[in-house]
């Protein structure tokens, strides 16, 4: 008799569980809020068939957050946060060219540029040596949002500031701007730009 | 008036080819001397191109009448008389020009003297072809 139930209790249990997949559950790790110091900066490079420019937006004058939350199940990592930079703020070491980029990034319709933070591939280990990371962002420039792959390295230096450098080459074309021509077109800016930011920042207990 | 208008078109072209072709070559081979035109002073969206590579034409035109008007005051052989007529465009309507530009415009003095002497060498160029072609 006690076995009889036993089987019952099998036949029902078995078809009543047995389809039905394992529910996966993510674990996320405790998440860590990063706070952007005022000594970061963004350069962008370029050039004409005439010269070359660097122009640099030097401090950052906005109190900002980067939250990292980071998934144990795939391994992947979630980054929160925006830098918001003012178009007026980028000095090319040359009043005209400086003038010119502001006027070309549409700065009086624009003011703003962002960088909205997306995700990184790993978590980062924070450490004294330089660790190669990728993460995508979208970036705003001129009202047009482009999302990117960027090549950062991350390093924390002995005073606990994290350092993340971030690089990655657009074009103007990408946002729908049209790099300057002059003197009927005799003198042109290059397409290509070179971006490269760097974000010093403290973690937040 | 067919004779200016003559004038003005063959000065027109050789003069299409000497100052583009100069610039060309002047941005190819001394690039530094046109960083300074990296400024929103300067036409950038390629929206007025058409009206700058007319100038020549225009120049030439604006030359060819006062040309036929005071040719009569430029005497000897045709390479002096070209040379004197840049000398006067130079002085009546280059210098005054320049000097206003340079007083009110965000612009270098290599800029205005380079214009100047741009300028004055592409009315040479067509005193020397109007006492040619029209003497």
């Amino acid at each position: 008799m006690r076995c009889k139930n036993i089987l019952w209790a099998l036949l029902v249990y078995l078809p009543a569980t047995g389809f039905v997949l394992p529910i996966r559950t993510e674990r996320k790790l405790p998440s860590k809020k990063w706070v952007i110091s005022q000594n970061s900066n963004l350069r962008v490079n370029g050039s004409t068939n005439v010269n070359t420019f660097s122009c640099v937006i030097p401090t950052y004058d906005q109190q900002d957050t980067l939250t990292i939350v980071g998934n144990t199940t795939d391994q992947t990592v979630a980054l929160n946060g925006r830098v918001r930079l003012q178009t007026g703020s980028f000095d090319c070491h040359n009043s005209a060219m400086t003038r010119q980029l502001r006027e070309t990034l549409k700065e009086k319709q624009f003011p703003a540029l962002y960088i909205r933070f997306l995700s990184l591939n790993k978590l980062p280990a924070a450490t004294t040596t330089p660790e190669r990371i990728t993460g995508l962002v979208d970036i705003e420039i001129a009202g047009i949002n482009k999302r990117f792959d960027i090549s950062y390295q991350l390093s924390q230096d002995a005073q606990q500031v994290i350092h993340l450098q971030g690089e990655r080459i657009i074009n103007f074309s990408d946002f729908n701007l049209v790099p300057p021509t002059k003197l009927g077109g005799i003198i042109k800016t290059k397409d290509e730009l070179s971006v490269d930011f760097q974000l010093n920042m403290k973690a937040l207990n | 008036m067919k004779k200016i208008l003559i004038s003005g078109l063959i000065g027109g072209c050789i003069l299409f080819v000497f100052s583009y072709g100069g610039l060309y070559l002047a941005v190819r081979f001394f690039p530094s001397l046109f960083v300074a035109y990296n400024n929103p002073l300067f036409n950038s969206d390629g929206s007025r191109d058409a009206l700058f590579y007319m100038h020549a034409f225009i120049i030439s035109f604006s030359l060819s009448w006062f040309w036929d008007r005071f040719k009569g005051l430029f005497n000897g052989a045709f390479i002096l008389r070209g040379l004197e007529f840049g000398f006067v465009y130079a002085i009546i309507a280059l210098l005054p020009v320049m000097w206003i530009s340079f007083s009110s415009l965000d612009i270098t003095l290599a800029m205005v003297v380079s214009w100047f002497f741009y300028g004055f060498i592409q009315a040479i160029i067509a005193g020397i072809v109007f006492a040619k072609v029209n003497p």
